[in-house]
């Protein structure tokens, strides 16, 4: 099979679909807007966030500017929780490149903790915003490559819309409550993501950032989270993937057992280990250091850690995180070269 | 004063709060560590600091988590705020200020409140500025203050390029500045290369840079007592 034989699109959902493909895809299911794309429409970063036109053209840009086999929506991580209700603030006062945060919590103490999800959720902050941009991306570049968006998991949306501080010892000393939280946060992510397949998403990426094991035991992720990641998984039609940072390995297992079709692990974990631990068959997407060698690497730093990722046994090399905007484009296109040479 | 034994009793009391995160045990056991007259900075120490250090352990070998790690904290400072009013202070021979604070971008604040409730312990003055702070107040409360050691942290990549700036701006007004950086994506090839003076990637590693560091001030506080005796 020759390199042109099949789209980047192609190649990712062959992969998902377990089909033989030539070589792995780079891609990602995370923000992975750059500088330099947005540099080329003149676009603010804090604009972006709330303009479908604008996000559409940036979104596109990784692939236009660099042949990245993806373009991934949305960029910041607040959009289910300001559907839910919380205020965000995108830093509109400052040139620097900040990502969109949550102003203000819904729940503040554990007395807050019953709310109610808001029946047009699906319509409410940005979630339309989103399909609109979904379906410009496909109608752009939809035949070329995959079309990505991603929401949270349920921890990691309770902990945008609870204080973290309430939410983590809650989790410990009251199960039960938290458990009620998350089975909501999971009704609402599955509603989100459903209308980002209806809009014509690819595939869907759940980041589960906050129940790391550095943050939570095994234990606590297997009986408190894990049940909420399979009801989500089984609710998602089109190919998906489940994203935790930190080292993952304890629980590695478990997030193939949640449903996910791939699972994604950053550059914390040792993926040999993890190889070993979910077998030949699961898909492993990783795990390069998305700052600290995509951005501030030399180019044969970003070449040697794309080789290494593929020999370590990744099915898709894939950033650990967000890709950090500044990366300097001669590091994007080292990193997309070493990739499409490799061959196993 | 209390017996030898009693004493043991009272910090063994404390330490094990700490550990089992029982709040209402180190409110009682500080509240007896003062009835018997236990020298405050001794059940500071020698019990929550203590347990602490323990707290540390469990965290390291994986059996205690962040929720473990917070809970724990609540139980340090239930006893801390009973005892602190009578710590009486001793000259250190070191100013003990500090600026701390999560970076703008970034709303995560856990890391930066177990180091700080390390500088709590410690007896230094704290001046918390809270997460999401804008990266010229650094600049500006560490000037007002005088604090000669200033504390930035940020958990995600996203956010941890903003401490780059703010170290330059420290360095740039106050050489002599002491800067630590922490949080997730910090590494120590960063901190060397923004010329930060110290680092923390988790949790654990600020509670053990934190539990070294006032270490070596208990030391420099006994040698003190030595030569005061």
């Amino acid at each position: 099979m020759t390199e042109n034989s099949m789209t980047s699109r192609e190649r990712v959902l062959k992969l998902f679909a377990g089909e033989e493909i030539d070589r792995p895809p780079c891609f990602s299911g995370m923000g992975n807007v750059t500088a330099e794309g947005l540099k080329k429409f003149g676009y603010k970063f804090a604009a972006v966030h709330s303009n479908a036109q604008m996000m559409a053209d940036s979104a596109a840009s990784s692939y236009k500017l660099f042949g990245f086999e993806c373009a991934v929506v949305p960029f910041d991580l607040c959009v289910e929780a300001e559907a839910l209700g919380c205020e965000i603030n995108v830093y509109s006062h400052l040139e620097d490149i900040l990502y969109p945060t949550i102003k203000t919590k819904l729940i503040n103490t554990e007395d807050e903790i019953d709310i109610q999800l808001p029946s047009d959720l699906a319509t409410r902050g940005r979630v339309s915003m989103m399909k609109e941009v979904i379906g410009l991306l496909k109608k752009d570049i939809g035949n070329d490559v995959a079309i990505g968006a991603h929401v949270l998991g349920p921890f990691t949306l309770a902990g945008q819309i609870m204080e973290l501080n309430t939410l983590l010892k809650l989790s410990f000393k009251k199960p039960d409550k938290i458990g009620k939280l998350l089975e909501m946060m999971a009704d609402a992510l599955i509603v989100i993501a459903k209308e980002y397949e209806e809009a014509g998403a690819d595939y869907i990426t759940v980041r589960e950032m906050g129940a790391t094991s550095d943050v939570l035991s095994p234990r606590v992720f297997k009986n408190l989270i894990l049940p909420y990641l399979k009801k989500i998984f089984a609710e998602l039609k089109k190919d998906s993937v489940i994203h935790i940072c930190g080292k993952t390995n304890d629980i590695a297992g478990f997030m193939v057992e949640s449903g996910a079709g791939a699972i994604s692990v950053d550059q914390k974990n040792d993926v040999i280990e993890t190889r070993k631990k979910i077998g030949d068959d699961a898909l492993l997407f990783g795990n390069y250091d998305p700052y600290n060698i995509l951005v501030s690497g030399t180019t044969d730093l970003v070449r040697e850690t794309m080789k290494q990722c593929m020999n370590n046994g990744v099915n898709a090399v894939w950033p650990g995180c967000d890709i950090w905007p500044t990366v300097p484009p001669e590091n994007f296109h080292a990193m997309m070269d070493e990739v499409k040479k490799y061959r196993r | 004063m209390a017996t030898e034994e009693k004493t043991k009793e009272i910090l063994a009391k404390l330490k094990e709060a700490v550990i089992q995160y029982d709040e209402d045990a180190s409110k009682e056991g500080a509240e007896e560590a003062l009835k018997e007259g236990l020298e405050p900075n001794d059940a500071i120490f020698n019990g929550l600091v203590s347990g602490m250090e323990e707290v540390g352990r469990l965290f390291e070998s994986q059996e205690y988590f962040v929720p473990e790690l917070l809970m724990c904290a609540d139980a340090l400072y239930v006893g801390l705020d009973i005892l602190k009013p009578h710590v009486t202070q001793l000259d250190l021979g070191v100013k003990g200020s500090v600026v701390i604070g999560t970076v703008e971008g970034d709303v995560h604040d856990i890391g930066k409140n177990i180091v700080k409730m390390m500088f709590d312990v410690a007896g230094f003055q704290v001046y918390d500025l809270g997460k999401d702070v804008p990266l010229d107040k650094f600049v500006e409360e560490q000037m007002k203050t005088d604090s000669d050691l200033v504390c930035l942290s940020a958990m995600m990549t996203t956010t941890m390029v903003g401490m780059k700036k703010v170290i330059d701006d420290l360095k740039a007004k106050n050489p002599d500045i002491k800067i630590m950086i922490g949080g997730a994506p910090v590494s120590a090839d960063i901190a060397d290369k923004w010329g930060a003076d110290g680092y923390s990637a988790d949790a654990n590693n600020a509670l053990k840079d934190a539990i070294n560091m006032i270490s070596s001030l208990k030391k420099l506080k006994e040698e003190a007592e030595k030569k005061k005796g």
